[in-house]
């Protein structure tokens, strides 16, 4: 009897490791395709990522998995898809502060605050949310880029870290009186002296060039028409008038444009800074 | 990481392309004909026709604007009216005489030009839309 059970055990010993093997190549394995899975995501090929983890999903759904095609999506800036999955997420799942706050990153990446301050109204009243803070940082933020007023300084800085504070304090001084330049002040300058208006908003080789071609044209119009060349004095006078109702119009737009360029200048050192910061954070480091 | 990115995100970008390798000029675009439906455009039309046949196209590719200044006059005063057109192309010659860092200043195009379109001084706030130096534009 003892002998047939070992007889037996040593015969089913070579089938079992065939299992095994077998098990062990078939590349479309479940613990095969999510290992593929993840050496994509971690490669950092997000969209063959994606169709592997569904992939897997297939197999078996668990809120990780999700989670990842999520950020795949989030990766390769399909941020909608991203938002529909994040926001699938159920109050009871681990990953669940973590989808809403990637959540609330994308209406900050998509330049939607009035629904990050919705979604921050609910979500500031739920206890099982882990990351209130990086919520009301992200929150605060938003009031930098959004037109709407700030709120008092004291409150919009008590989320900050103490080191941080200075340069905040910086952005938020000039969110509360932004250094725009005034198109009527540029216009008046330029009708004053031409070439003055540009100078008014730092577009100083305009200014002096505006300010030469009126001056000489206006000198060559003088002087014909002082020695009698009367044709050739309103041909000069004509384009000195053009020159210097252009350059008043050319304050105008270019206050028009400086005041767009500092705009853009803010925004983005603000984004470089939220970005250098990590104010993002937290993120899940699954590729270690 | 981000490259890998972009690429996925942009994957047209792999397929075949016709490439030329000519020097693009506006030259090569210019639309002589005389269809108008605005008098004072037809008679800007008139004169830059007359002014690309005779003047421009012997002299050559020489602003440095995309795009370049007699299509500036032509699309802005296609874009607003003959009186705010002139101002407009007063302001651009002005900015063309100008000799000092223009790089530093403007965008620039494929082909070298300096990129500075009408649509950012039609006085529309919502039109302006900055571009940095640093970028080119296709």
């Amino acid at each position: 009897m003892r002998n047939n059970l070992i007889f037996l055990i040593f015969l089913s010993l070579p089938i079992y490791a065939q299992k095994i093997e077998n098990n062990k190549f078939n590349l479309l394995s479940p613990t095969n395709v999510k290992k593929f899975a993840d050496y994509l995501y971690c490669s950092g090929d997000y969209l063959r990522a994606i169709l592997e983890y569904n992939r897997y999903s297939a197999y078996s759904e668990d809120d990780t998995t999700k989670f990842k095609i999520a950020l795949s999506y989030l990766k390769i800036t399909n941020l909608n898809k991203a938002y529909e999955i994040f926001n699938s997420f159920n109050q009871k799942s681990l990953l669940f502060s973590y989808a809403e706050m990637e959540s609330n990153k994308i209406f900050f990446q998509q330049n939607d605050y009035k629904s990050l301050r919705n979604n921050f109204n609910k979500i500031d009243s739920l206890k099982i949310f882990k990351f209130p803070n990086n919520l009301k940082e992200l929150y605060y933020f938003s009031y930098l880029l959004a037109n709407q007023p700030l709120p008092p300084l004291e409150k919009f800085l008590s989320p900050f870290e103490k080191s941080d504070l200075p340069k905040l304090k910086y952005f938020y001084e000039w969110k509360s009186s932004s250094p725009y330049k005034s198109t009527w002040i540029a216009a008046m300058l330029s009708a004053l002296i031409p070439g003055l208006g540009k100078v008014y908003v730092n577009e100083y080789a305009d200014g002096i060039t505006a300010l030469l071609a009126t001056a000489s044209l206006s000198y060559l119009s003088y002087s014909d028409f002082k020695a009698g060349h009367i044709f050739r004095g309103w041909v000069f006078g004509g384009i000195a008038a053009g020159f210097y109702a252009g350059n008043i119009y050319g304050s105008i737009a270019s206050t028009q444009i400086y005041n767009v360029k500092i705009q853009y200048d803010f925004v983005n050192n603000l984004k470089v800074f939220i970005g250098e910061k990590k104010y993002f954070t937290p993120e899940i480091e699954f590729c270690k | 990481m981000t490259s890998i990115t972009f690429s996925q995100a942009n994957n047209w970008k792999w397929g075949k392309g016709n490439y030329s390798y000519a020097i693009k000029s506006d030259e090569n675009k210019r639309d002589f004909s005389f269809s108008s439906d605005n008098i004072p455009v037809f008679v800007i039309k008139s004169l830059l026709n007359s002014y690309w046949f005779f003047i421009s196209d012997v002299d050559g590719d020489n602003c440095p604007f995309t795009p370049s200044c007699s299509n500036f006059f032509l699309q802005a005063a296609q874009k607003t009216n003959f009186i705010q057109g002139s101002l407009m192309f007063f302001d651009r010659f002005t900015r063309d005489m100008d000799f000092f860092e223009k790089n530093k200043r403007y965008p620039s195009v494929e082909d070298g030009h300096y990129y500075d379109p009408v649509s950012l001084y039609a006085l529309n706030k919502n039109e302006i839309k900055y571009l940095p130096p640093s970028i080119i534009v296709k």
